[in-house]
């Protein structure tokens, strides 16, 4: 039976029944096993379509049937997923498709054909195997071959160019719906043109449009079909690390270590007890084993949150992805896409669980390669026979050289009869594809997601992509970043909150560099002052009075402390050279650090203390020995006299108003500043090109205008050729000659004609002033004879009506004058006009 | 000025300047304290001593840091007792009767001298006031209008006031000052504006150009002069100065009464000039090459060592630094705590914990101090033994002791000492006199023959000819003026290993002595610290006691 299938086929079919006959001797022990399995399948009434199967009387089990088995019963216990958004055909509007969409050419039958027979084929060989999809049907119910859906399309926008463009692209653009039965290939595949016009889209819709836009773009690439893991079918990010956070890895440079010098000093000798030490490191170790056991632990655990639970259904899950295969643009390596996230993985990738079959516009192959080992043994060399059973012969892949013998044995046999047929079948090739020209518009293209807006959940990072000015403050990406995986809110615009503002120290009279706040402290950074001050931190305490507007302004917090540290003044020597000064607000006290000599380990210090104002009989103490402890490196004589020390409380008391002063006014400054920022924030007005017609208003407006005045050109034109002479000449019998007495008559009557309407005109006028006088007068009338008891809103009513019954009395008087200004000119031109006139003019110039 | 004769002069004794400052002293609460006590003269920084009738500037020794002193209105004739006063600013000696300007040449930061009102006939003796920005001679005795030309020597001097003097009666008053002081910006409180000023100097043009050149002349040969001390300096560092020329050659013969002499013997003059004389000088400039490569040497090897003594001094104190810095931010807790604590056995507890991290810091301090220490002497052990090696070597290659012997660390060869192969030793002096002695003497012994055989026609000086009176004699005069030749060249060899010698003894002390001092020093430092910090936990202590 097996031969007379193959003799009704090609001989191509004949050798690749050789070829899968070699594979099923060798496990051909297995039979039992799978006849049982046969059987099991039979009674759970597997849906699965294997029309050959019951027929083959023989069949094979491999290590891939096991696993297909292990699926199959797992698959069982499952419940179907709920459905998301689903993406039907009732949606689309397939009568105004083309020809090409609604039926099929003769060469497509045959290819139809040809895959039929290559599905039965294959089927009847690999029972165990899914059936390969081959034709789904596509928007018009039509079974079209994926090769044909495949439209190699170079795109006009340069973007578009390169892979990895061009795949954020279509992730971008396209919507992702999921597959209405993640267990099995869609039975529907739609052309990309309908994907492109509805922005949505399954992985083989994905996967079809991003290679038909690759294959034209040059590269060698291939749509695939195949399971991939559940985050990757249901394009989850969240367990992944958002790509834009990734920092370039510093590239830590090594110190150049300058060649010990010649007297460089000898490290100190070591004492230490060699024991004691290695006890001490097993000790340190052991106190390692643990520390990393529990951070080990922790970690798993974390791991094991942020981890969902692991997929039943893993392994089992069909996806469609993009292979690109090295040779061609310059790749370097072969490499995969996921169309839905436009990432690229190396073939290697776990998340690549298996391969049925891949596809480009040309030609479609089987993979007979065992994916036990996910995607990561696959080679990828679709000339193999062994390895990929292609459909039609005549691509551009080499063949391999079939060295076996037998091979050779088997195909001599068919030979003589299939020799024509074979020929025929070699120059058989993929029909064109059926899918209109692929086109996006530049709006849409610009607009890139659909409704211009598109947010991606990473693992603690929230991407937001808006299309240019779709949002009027030009906001175009935002990036957020979570600290844990759970939500936050923020608020940056209160003030006294957490925020650091940073400032170009130069622009600044006074230096400021940063800025740095938190509920409670203001840190200040400085550079270059002429007082070295480089910090200061200010520490607020609570507020004293509760106010119901509680701000900087009205009501300042208390400072407790201000921190000020200065860089080295290089005016003064270093012991009188403050490095620090801490002024304890709440404690009325004043520490002072000097810097430290150069050749000194210890620097000056010195504390002011305040507490004491009146002695034991009442009387004020200015200065008092306690009340400055001082230490100092190299003790100098003048600093320890109390005048000395006096003066210099004195002027750290003024200090201290002054720090305190400049503090106050720094959150004055902070206050502004986020004032004008929400106005700023507020008050966006985007500048767009000038050679962008569509948005720029102005040259909107402009071009309108143009139109706008090109328009009234025309109808002047129009006017100006306005036959007055027309009505007249109808009354007269058409194809005449006019007589020169007609020609006169007809003169008189137009210019009568025009007279008239002159004066009907007048006259209209005329009588609209006179009823509106009259109107107005009575009006008036009215109005004084029942002014006492009018309501100020009558009267209000009356004042209103007046001015406009005057307004319109006037315009009517100043339209009547007009009229009688240009009534006479009007005429004379008419007149002339007629004299002009080339059908009157032979017979009036006698006249005249 | 007569105005207070009619009242006894009197005498800047200790009482009076007591009370000056006592009056001129701090106000109010500062005031007080300064009473309390009490003002002393070297922290004084203004005195103001006007219409005291002062004869004599006296007592003033002990206002060091003074700055300003008025001492206008008196009847001081002479400056003086104002050399200690070296921190003055401002002086004010208006209205005296002094004479002659004098006594200010310790007063190198006086920037500000009113002299207005006295009877100074002459501007000089001001070289000292290099800072001097304002200078006023009103109301004096001044006649020459050249005079002013001495100020031009004061580049900062901006104010200048000459009214009441005699020159300024002088019509080219103003313009000659304006010429001769172009940085002048007022005169006699006046401002000299551009105009004037361009005046002046087309005026004046012809004699402040050849002044000017006068003065860079001056310059440029004080420059020269600078730089040729410095070059002689730096040759003597490198104790081979005046060996790059004749010099050792001619202070040879310059005592050398004889070799004089046989110079004018024929044949001798030809031999001493061509053949002797350029080898010996060549040999003196190799020697003067080799000595300044090995300063070289030795610098680099000075700089060497003080970079790394530098690096590891450097180092140790970052690390003692941050060993005071973690302890003070303990500290200042530990005190707090101590501070708020009520229970009095913690307290105890707290404060022996803190003594104990007193200590610990201590002895942690110490430590790195001995550390260095040793690792310093070490150090400074092989730099001694280093230099004096350096030294060892360019003595013994000078005095060739070891003639074109490698020097003991063999990192040259004679290729890269090509001086070596022309001779650069002294011992080469010595062995081209000998030669040349001999030759002389072999010349002289020739015409001695001559003319006791009668045979000599040349005519020969009489000094000269008295000479060959007999063998004996000749032979001592060459053996005499080669003595003296040779003891040139022995104290000149003398002198060069004794001052490189002294040189290194010199530098190894000082290393050795600063390495104590800093030693000591930190040592003192790291006491007074772990004083202070104990003498605030006592206090702290006390204060508990007394709660």
């Amino acid at each position: 039976m097996v031969q007379a299938v193959l003799k009704a086929t090609s001989s191509l079919d004949s050798q690749r029944h050789a070829r899968m006959e070699v594979l099923k001797e060798k496990v051909e022990e297995e039979e039992a096993a799978e006849r049982e399995e046969a059987a099991e399948r039979a009674e759970r009434g597997e849906k699965t379509k294997r029309p050959m199967e019951v027929r083959r009387g023989e069949t094979t089990m491999t290590q891939e049937m096991l696993r297909d088995l292990e699926r199959k019963l797992s698959e069982i216990e499952v419940s179907v997923p709920e459905k998301i958004l689903t993406f039907t055909k009732d949606t689309i509007d397939t009568s105004k498709l083309p020809l090409s969409y609604q039926s099929n050419t003769l060469k497509e039958e045959h290819l139809l054909q040809v895959a039929d027979n290559f599905s039965r084929q294959y089927s009847h060989l690999c029972p165990d195997r899914v059936p390969l999809f081959l034709h789904p049907l596509n928007e018009c119910e039509v079974p079209k071959f994926v090769s044909t859906t495949i439209r190699p399309t170079l795109m006009p926008y340069p973007e578009l160019y390169n892979w990895d463009t061009c795949a954020q692209f279509i992730s971008d653009f396209l919507s992702m719906v999921p597959l209405p039965d993640p267990l099995k290939p869609p039975l529907y595949l739609y052309s990309s043109t309908t994907v492109l016009k509805y922005q949505k889209g399954n992985c083989f819709d994905f996967s079809t449009l991003l290679c038909s836009m690759l294959i034209g773009a040059g590269y060698d690439a291939y749509c695939v079909n195949g399971y991939g893991s559940r985050d990757l079918c249901y394009m989850d990010l969240t367990r992944e690390v958002c790509p834009l956070t990734m920092k370039p890895k510093e590239t830590v440079k090594e110190e150049e270590k300058a060649p010990p010098k010649k007297y460089a000093i000898k490290p100190p000798r070591d004492l230490t007890s060699r024991f004691e030490q290695e006890q001490e490191m097993k000790r340190q170790e052991a106190i390692k084993a643990e520390e990393e056991n529990r951070r080990k632990q922790e970690e798993a655990r974390l791991l094991e949150q942020e981890n969902a639970k692991t997929d039943p259904l893993h392994g089992l899950r069909v996806h469609s992805w993009v292979l690109v295969l090295s040779g061609k643009r310059e790749v370097p390596e072969s490499f995969f896409i996921d169309p839905f996230t436009a990432r690229s993985y190396s073939t290697q990738d776990d998340h690549f669980l298996g391969i049925e079959s891949l596809w480009n516009h040309k030609n479609y192959w089987v993979n007979m390669q065992d994916c036990w080992n996910c995607c990561k043994e696959l080679v990828f060399d679709l000339g193999d026979p062994v390895r990929w059973e292609y459909l039609l012969l005549g691509t551009d892949k080499p063949f391999l050289s079939l060295t076996e013998e037998e091979d050779e044995g088997m195909n001599d046999d068919d030979d003589v009869e299939n020799l024509g047929k074979e020929d025929e079948d070699k120059s058989f090739d993929m029909p064109p594809s059926w899918v209109e020209q692929i086109e996006i518009s530049p709006e849409a293209f610009e607009t890139r997601c659909p409704n211009g807006k598109k947010v991606i959940q990473y693992k603690r990072a929230k991407l937001e992509k808006w299309a240019p000015y779709l949002n009027n403050n030009g906001l175009v990406c935002r990036l957020t970043t979570y600290e844990d995986l759970e939500l936050h809110s923020y608020k940056s615009m209160q003030p006294e909150m957490d925020r650091v503002m940073e400032f170009y120290e130069t622009a600044r009279v006074d230096g400021l560099i940063k800025r740095e706040e938190t509920p409670k402290t203001m840190t200040e950074y400085y550079h270059g002052r002429p007082d070295f001050l480089s910090y200061r931190h200010v520490n607020f305490g609570p507020r004293m009075k509760k106010l119901a507007l509680n701000s900087a302004e009205s009501n300042p917090r208390p400072m407790v402390k201000i921190t000020e540290r200065f860089f080295r003044n290089p005016a003064k020597p270093a012991d009188e050279d403050v490095a620090e000064r801490v002024f304890l607000i709440a404690e009325e006290r004043i520490q002072l650090r000097y810097h430290c000599r150069s050749d000194h380990i210890t620097a000056n210090k010195r504390e002011f203390l305040r507490r004491m104002e009146v002695d034991s009989k009442g009387n004020k103490i200015i200065m008092t020995p306690d009340m400055c402890i001082s230490f100092e490196v190299e003790p100098m004589e003048h600093t320890k006299k109390l005048l000395y020390q006096y003066e210099a409380m004195m002027k750290l008391k003024n200090e201290e108003k002054l720090s305190r002063h400049q503090a106050w006014e720094s959150e004055l400054e902070v206050l502004e500043i986020l004032k004008l920022r929400e106005e700023e924030e507020e008050a966006h007005t985007l500048t767009i090109s000038i050679y962008d017609t569509k948005r720029n208003e102005k040259s909107k407006e402009y071009r309108e205008a143009m139109e706008r005045v090109l328009h009234e050109e025309h109808l002047r034109q129009v006017e100006a050729q306005l036959d007055y002479l027309a009505p007249f000449l109808a009354q007269l019998p058409p194809g005449e000659k006019l007589t020169r007495w007609q020609a006169v008559r007809l003169k008189e009557e137009c210019l009568n004609d025009f007279k008239q309407r002159l004066i009907d005109k007048a006259n209209l006028i005329q009588a609209r002033f006179e009823k509106e006088t009259q109107e107005l007068q009575k009006k008036q009338q009215w109005y004084q004879e029942n002014q006492v008891t009018l309501t100020p809103e009558d009267e209000d009513l009356y004042l209103s009506y007046c001015s406009q019954a005057m307004f319109r009395i006037r315009i009517l008087e100043q339209r009547l004058s007009r009229h009688k200004e240009l009534a006479p000119l009007k005429y004379l031109a008419l007149e002339e006009k007629l004299y002009k006139d080339p059908r009157l003019v032979e017979l009036l110039k006698v006249f005249v | 000025m007569n105005r207070l004769y009619d009242m006894e002069p009197r005498v800047m004794d200790d009482e009076m300047l007591k009370l000056a400052v006592g009056e001129q002293g701090p106000r109010e609460e500062a005031g007080q304290l300064a009473k309390q006590e009490g003002i002393l003269f070297k922290d004084v920084l203004s005195l103001q001593l006007d219409f005291q009738n002062i004869l004599r500037i006296d007592n003033l020794w002990q206002f060091e840091s003074l700055q300003k002193l008025q001492l206008d209105n008196n009847i001081i004739e002479k400056i003086e007792g104002l050399e200690n006063l070296t921190h003055l600013v401002w002086l004010d000696l208006s209205f005296n009767n002094i004479e002659a300007i004098e006594g200010l040449d310790t007063l190198v930061n006086l920037e500000d001298l009113s002299l207005f009102n006295n009877r100074i006939s002459k501007i000089d003796s001001l070289d000292a006031l290099v800072k001097l920005q304002v200078l006023s001679l009103g109301n004096n005795h001044i006649g020459n209008l050249m005079n002013v030309i001495y100020l031009r020597r004061f580049k900062a001097l901006r104010t200048l006031s000459l009214s009441g003097n005699p020159v300024a009666e002088d019509e080219d008053y103003k313009m000659f000052i304006c010429a001769y002081l172009p940085d002048l910006v007022y005169l006699d409180f006046r401002r000299l504006d551009d105009h004037m000023k361009e005046l002046a100097e087309m005026k004046h043009q012809y004699s402040i150009d050849e002044l000017k050149h006068r003065e860079n002349l001056v310059q440029a040969r004080l420059e020269d002069e600078q730089a040729r001390r410095e070059e002689l300096e730096e040759h003597k560092a490198a104790f081979v100065e005046q060996l790059n020329g004749t010099f050792l050659f001619d202070s040879m013969y310059t005592e050398d009464v004889e070799g004089s002499k046989l110079s004018h013997l024929p044949g001798v003059g030809e031999l001493l000039e061509f053949t002797y004389k350029d080898k010996f000088v060549i040999i003196c400039l190799n020697i003067f090459e080799y000595g300044l490569k090995q300063q070289e040497k030795r610098k680099a090897e000075l700089d060497n060592f003080m970079e790394c003594v530098q690096e590891a001094i450097q180092e140790n104190q970052e690390q003692g630094k941050l060993k005071i810095a973690k302890f003070e931010e303990k500290h200042l807790l530990s005190l707090n705590a101590i501070r708020e604590e009520s229970e009095l056995s913690n307290i105890e507890a707290k404060i022996v914990q803190y003594s104990e991290d007193i200590t610990e810091l201590f002895n942690v301090l110490m430590t790195l101090e001995m550390q260095l220490m040793e690792q310093l002497e070490e150090t400074i052990n092989m730099f001694e033994r280093n230099i004096i090696d350096l030294v060892g070597l360019f003595v013994e290659n000078v005095q060739s002791l070891y003639p074109f012997l490698e020097d003991p660390l063999g990192r040259h060869s004679c290729l890269a000492r090509p001086w070596l192969n022309s001779g650069c030793t002294m011992a080469q002096c010595r062995d081209l006199e000998n030669h040349h002695h001999e030759k002389l003497l072999e010349i002289a012994i020739n015409i001695l023959e001559k003319i006791v055989k009668g045979e000599m026609d040349e005519d020969l000086p009489d000094d000269v000819r008295s000479l060959f009176v007999d063998k004996d004699t000749i032979v001592n005069a060459v053996g005499a003026s080669h003595d003296i030749h040779l003891l040139k060249i022995d104290n000149r060899e003398d002198e060069l290993v004794t001052r490189v010698n002294s040189w290194c003894t010199h530098l190894l002390d000082k290393i050795h002595k600063d390495e104590i001092m800093r030693n000591r020093k930190r040592v003192k430092e790291i006491n007074q610290y772990i004083d202070h910090v104990q003498s605030e936990l006592d206090s702290l202590e006390c204060g508990d006691l007394l709660d």
